[in-house]
Parts: C-alpha cells; sequence; structure tokens
C-alpha cells in the first residue's frame, strides 16, 4: 500500500509524465527547437550580429556572406538580425495571446459550468458566436478597430482562442461536479468558490494545459498572417510575418529576404507543434492518436 | 432526419443573432470616435456630421442596433464610404473569383489527399507512409502566404511557367483564366489536402482494423476491393466532420491567397475594406461571410447525419 502510494505521488508523476513525452521521437526535437527560440528571444541584444533596425542604403539586396549570414534587405538591413529580434514577437505574440485566451476561457467556461441554467446557455451562445466567424477573418476585423500593432494583435487573437477553452472548461466543469468528492465537500458544507478552487479548476487544469501548448503554434501563424497583411507589428520593428511581406516584392532579385524569416517561421511552428504533441502525449495520453 | 433539421436550424437562430450584435459592436469598439477614424481629421465638418447621421451614430445604442438589423432584413447592408456603392453590389461582384478559387482548391485538395492518404494507410510504416506524414506535417505548419511566395518564386520567377498574380476569369477566356488559378489553387489546395490527408489516414487505419474488413478479405476479396468497397465508406465520417471544421481556415486562407496573389475575390475586399478604414463595408462583408460560415457548417452537420444514421437517431 505504502509502495503504491510512493508510486503515484507527484514527483513520480511527474517523471512518468516526462518519460512519455521524450518517448514521443519528435517532442525532444520540438524541445530543441523551442529552447533555441527562447535562447534567440531573450539573448538577441548579445548574439544579433547587427543593429536591425540600421539602415545600409551602400549595401542593399547583398547576397548572404560573412558579412551578412542571411544577406541584407532592400534597405541594408540584416536579415538574420531581424530575423533573431522577430523571434521575441513572434513568442510573445504565441505565448501572451493564448495565456490570455486560456486564462479569459478558462473564467467563462468556469461560470457558464458552475452556474448551469441561463447562464451557462448565455455563454456558451456568445462562445458559439465567436467561433462562427473564420478565425481569421474575426482577428482581421477586431485588429481593424484595435488598431495595428502587438497589443491589437494579441487581444484579437486572445478574442479568437477564447471559446476552444471557454467549451473546454465547462465540459471539464461539468463532468468533474458529478464527481463523488464533489458532493463530498458539498455534504461537508464547503461553500461554492472553494468547491470551484479547490477541486474543479485544479482537476480541469490538465485538459487546459494541453489545448494551451497546442495552440500557441497556430497563434504564432496567426501572428505571422496578421503581420503579413499589415496588421500586426508595424514597421520598422521587425516580426516575421512583415519581413516576408516587404520582401515578396524582391523574391527575384534576393529571395533570402523572405526565406530566412519563413524559415525561421516554419521551424519553429513545426517545433512547436511537437512540444505541444509531446507535452498531449505526456498529460493526457488518451487524447494520443 | 427532419427532427436533426429543425433542431440544428433551432440552435442556428440565438447564434446568428449574437453574430450579428457582434458585428454591429464592430464600428463602436473603434477607439475614440468612429467618424474620425473613417475620415481625414482635416474633413469637412458638414461631410463628417452627414456621414454620422446617414450611420445613425447621433441615435442611442439600441436605436442604432434596431434600426441597423431592420435594414440587414431587408437584405441592405448599408453602402462603401469609398466608392458609395452597396455592401451587396461590392460583394457580389467580387463573389465569382472567390468560388472559382474555393472550387478549384477543393479540387486540388482531393486530388492529392486521397491517394496519399489511401497509400499512407495501407503501406503503413513504410517509405510511402513516411512520405505522406510528411507531406500532411509540413502542409499543416506552412502559412499560407510562405507556401504562396514558394510557389511563385519556382514556378512563376525562376520556371516562368505560371502568373505569379492577376486574374483572368476562366468562363470568358478558358485556358488562361485556368493558368491565373492555378497557383492560388494550389497555395489554397495545399493545406487543405495536408489536414485530410492526416485524418483519411488515421481513420482508414482505425476501420482496417474492424471485423468486418477481415470478412472481406476472408471472402477472398482482393486488397482495393476492400479499401474501396468497404474500408472508404466508412472513414468517410470523420473526413467530413474535419472538412466541416476547416472550413473557417479555408476562408482565412483565401482572404491571404487573394491577397498575394492579387484575385479580386471578397477576401481581398475584406484587407481592402479593413485597410481603407470603410467600416460600413467591413460590418458588411463580416457579416455576409459569418453567415455564409454558419450556413456551411450547418450543411456539413446535416450531411454529417445523412451519413451515419446514429447522428439522427440521438
Amino acid at each position: 500500500m505504502a509502495g503504491s502510494t510512493r508510486a503515484s505521488g507527484p514527483a513520480d508523476r511527474r517523471w512518468r509524465a516526462l518519460r512519455r513525452a521524450a518517448r514521443t521521437r519528435l517532442a525532444p526535437f520540438g524541445a530543441l527547437v523551442l529552447l533555441a527560440a527562447v535562447t534567440l528571444a531573450v539573448a538577441a541584444p548579445v548574439v544579433s550580429p547587427h543593429d536591425p533596425l540600421k539602415q545600409n542604403l551602400d549595401n542593399t539586396l547583398a547576397r548572404p556572406g560573412r558579412a551578412h549570414m542571411l544577406g541584407t534587405d532592400n534597405v541594408g538591413r540584416d536579415v538574420l538580425s531581424r530575423v533573431i529580434w522577430g523571434t521575441r514577437i513572434s513568442l510573445v505574440a504565441g505565448i501572451v495571446s493564448v495565456v490570455l485566451a486560456a486564462a479569459a476561457g478558462s473564467v467563462l467556461g468556469l461560470i457558464a459550468g458552475y452556474a448551469g441554467g441561463r447562464v451557462d446557455g448565455l455563454v456558451m451562445r456568445a462562445m458559439d458566436a465567436v467561433l462562427s466567424f473564420p478565425p481569421l477573418v474575426l482577428a482581421l476585423a477586431l485588429g481593424a478597430v484595435l488598431g495595428a500593432g502587438l497589443t491589437g494583435v494579441l487581444l484579437a487573437l486572445g478574442v479568437v482562442y477564447t471559446p476552444t477553452f471557454a467549451r473546454l472548461m465547462r465540459g471539464q466543469v461539468l463532468s468533474i461536479m458529478a464527481r463523488d468528492y464533489v458532493d463530498a465537500a458539498r455534504a461537508l458544507g464547503a461553500p461554492g468558490w472553494r468547491i470551484a478552487c479547490r477541486h474543479v479548476v485544479p482537476n480541469a487544469a490538465v485538459p487546459i494545459v494541453v489545448q494551451a501548448s497546442l495552440s500557441v503554434a497556430f497563434a504564432i501563424l496567426a501572428e505571422a498572417s496578421l503581420s503579413f497583411l499589415g496588421l500586426g507589428i508595424q514597421p520598422p520593428q521587425a516580426s516575421w510575418g512583415s519581413m516576408i511581406n516587404a520582401g515578396r516584392g524582391y523574391l527575384q532579385q534576393a529571395p533570402w529576404i523572405v526565406f530566412g524569416p519563413g524559415v525561421a517561421l516554419f521551424v519553429t511552428v513545426v517545433g512547436l507543434s511537437f512540444v505541444g504533441d509531446g507535452v498531449r502525449d505526456a498529460l493526457d495520453p488518451r487524447l494520443t492518436r | 432526419m427532419g427532427r436533426l433539421v429543425v433542431h440544428r436550424l433551432a440552435a442556428t437562430v440565438p447564434v446568428l443573432l449574437l453574430v450579428t450584435l457582434g458585428v454591429f459592436a464592430l464600428l463602436h469598439l473603434t477607439p475614440g470616435d468612429p467618424i474620425d477614424t473613417m475620415m481625414a481629421e482635416s474633413a469637412d465638418p458638414a461631410v463628417k456630421a452627414h456621414l454620422r447621421r446617414e450611420l445613425g451614430l447621433d441615435r442611442p445604442i439600441y436605436v442604432q442596433y434596431a434600426h441597423w438589423m431592420g435594414r440587414v432584413m431587408r437584405g441592405d447592408l448599408g453602402r462603401s464610404i469609398r466608392n458609395g456603392e452597396p455592401v451587396i453590389e461590392n460583394v457580389s461582384r467580387r463573389l465569382r473569383p472567390s468560388l472559382q478559387l474555393a472550387l478549384l482548391a477543393m479540387t486540388v485538395s482531393v486530388l492529392i489527399a486521397f491517394p496519399v492518404g489511401i497509400v499512407s494507410a495501407v503501406r503503413q510504416n513504410t517509405a510511402a507512409d513516411r512520405v505522406g506524414t510528411t507531406f500532411a506535417l509540413f502542409g499543416i505548419c506552412m502559412p499560407n502566404f510562405l507556401l504562396a511566395l514558394l510557389l511563385i518564386f519556382v514556378f512563376g520567377v525562376t520556371l516562368r511557367w505560371l502568373p505569379i498574380s492577376g486574374y483572368v476569369d476562366p468562363l470568358e477566356e478558358g485556358w488562361d483564366g485556368l493558368r491565373s488559378l492555378v497557383l492560388p489553387a494550389c497555395t489554397l489546395g495545399l493545406a487543405l489536402a495536408a489536414v485530410i490527408t492526416r485524418t483519411l489516414r488515421s481513420s482508414l487505419l482505425e476501420a482496417l482494423g474492424e471485423d468486418y474488413v477481415r470478412t472481406a478479405r476472408a471472402k477472398g476479396l482482393s486488397e482495393w476491393a476492400v479499401i474501396c468497397g468497404h474500408v472508404l465508406k466508412n472513414a468517410m465520417i470523420p473526413v467530413v466532420t474535419v472538412l466541416g471544421l476547416q472550413l473557417g481556415t479555408l476562408i482565412g486562407g483565401a482572404v491571404i491567397t487573394e491577397y498575394v496573389f492579387a484575385l479580386p475575390g471578397v477576401g481581398r475586399l475584406v484587407v481592402d475594406a479593413v485597410f481603407a478604414r470603410d467600416y460600413p463595408l467591413v460590418q458588411g462583408v463580416i457579416l455576409l461571410i459569418a453567415v455564409g460560415f454558419i450556413v456551411s457548417n450547418l450543411l456539413v452537420d446535416l450531411l454529417y447525419g445523412w451519413l451515419d444514421p446514429r447522428i439522427r437517431a440521438r
């Protein structure tokens, strides 16, 4: 009995979860990509070889070489340095928008599931209404009214991803509320907020974390798409999407302007997808297909 | 089936109402005065006052909503500020290129996804399967705009086989029209093909493990007769579901694809309206896209019920 208690202790569960994640062949690769991206984002001022905003009109559209490993753009800025600084924007946009959506969605789902009845109906119909808009079109419309820039993009993507988390949390709340331990807590006279905080939220957290880890890659893609369309980060600040848009006019003379940030974006999204799959396999193996 | 249709229609009504509320609120979410946002600060105050009156912004917000809804119900989505034309006319003029693009993209995706998905499932864990699953992974993680630029670089700039932008109507200029849509359709279709391939492969693998497949094989049917006659039909249900879920992504992809290839479609109209701060046009087009999306999802739900009798019985 003591042995089984030890085997299911929190440290052991964490270790087993990590082992499950590592067994997914591609998750370690994804973790490496994520680690590299985070390192580059944090250490951008140190590792970037040039000032990402400094123009050099005598050296425009320079081919990749020793001085500029990924060449220069149409106003002579170093593409590699801009790609490195763009990592910051992409990671911040991906992580912050998903955290915002997870927080808002979890609160709404908790309220809907806990209150039930009309409140549940109203909240969930509102979520259905948000889901009735194609995600990019909704983000575009919200970006238009909130204004171009990182804040507008974060809020727009936060709204777009909120219903997924609200639906997930509501489902979890409804399932947890039917468990015996919740009945027991009620019978002991625990107030509603205490049951929600002590019993419902901790038990509903795992699927939310799994969904959040799977959503980050798509949020990064969405931010890049909005920046590509001109609604995200504004020039001269570097973001992968806006760099690709700026470079598309020079595809024939200087394809490196597009392919530098393009490869960075693609590798990061692939890596984060692997991490998301790994987190899912580790925390909720039932969802693995 | 009739009960399912009524049930789904009834569930759609409150969502549609909330959608109209959301679209209406778009204009009012604008920080500051929406009229100042739409027009230059230096614009004539009389012109501003006229526009404010025309849009009904000088009235209480619930009156504005009721008035706006009344017009929407009569099919009047307002007029574009820039060209003064009704929103409906703006959209209907742009609908043909968008529908042609969507149809061609669907064709491309089905032509790629079905052979790749079937071969991947039938030859599981072989080199062919690995190629199929890698293709699916690349297609899902590759942003539309990057794929579009890659295709432009290879087939437009380097090989010079296909035009890199612009639109010629295939119904008027047959071959040239099709050529102008090949790269946009491949851009949109490849991403969709990746999702269908992944779903089809996993649902085929699941179906291949069923007892009826063993029975069909024991009867002496060839592998392809088993796949085409028995397995594929049952594996289609998740594919239809995923297709429905992917409609939103397809519309979003169309916005970017039309933008990159300068196609005069509805997606391009949204982007242009957003940048021109033509809010009545943004509101109208977004509302039409959302209603189209809801109706498409409703049709997919009904198709799902038609394909799977268990859904109807619920």
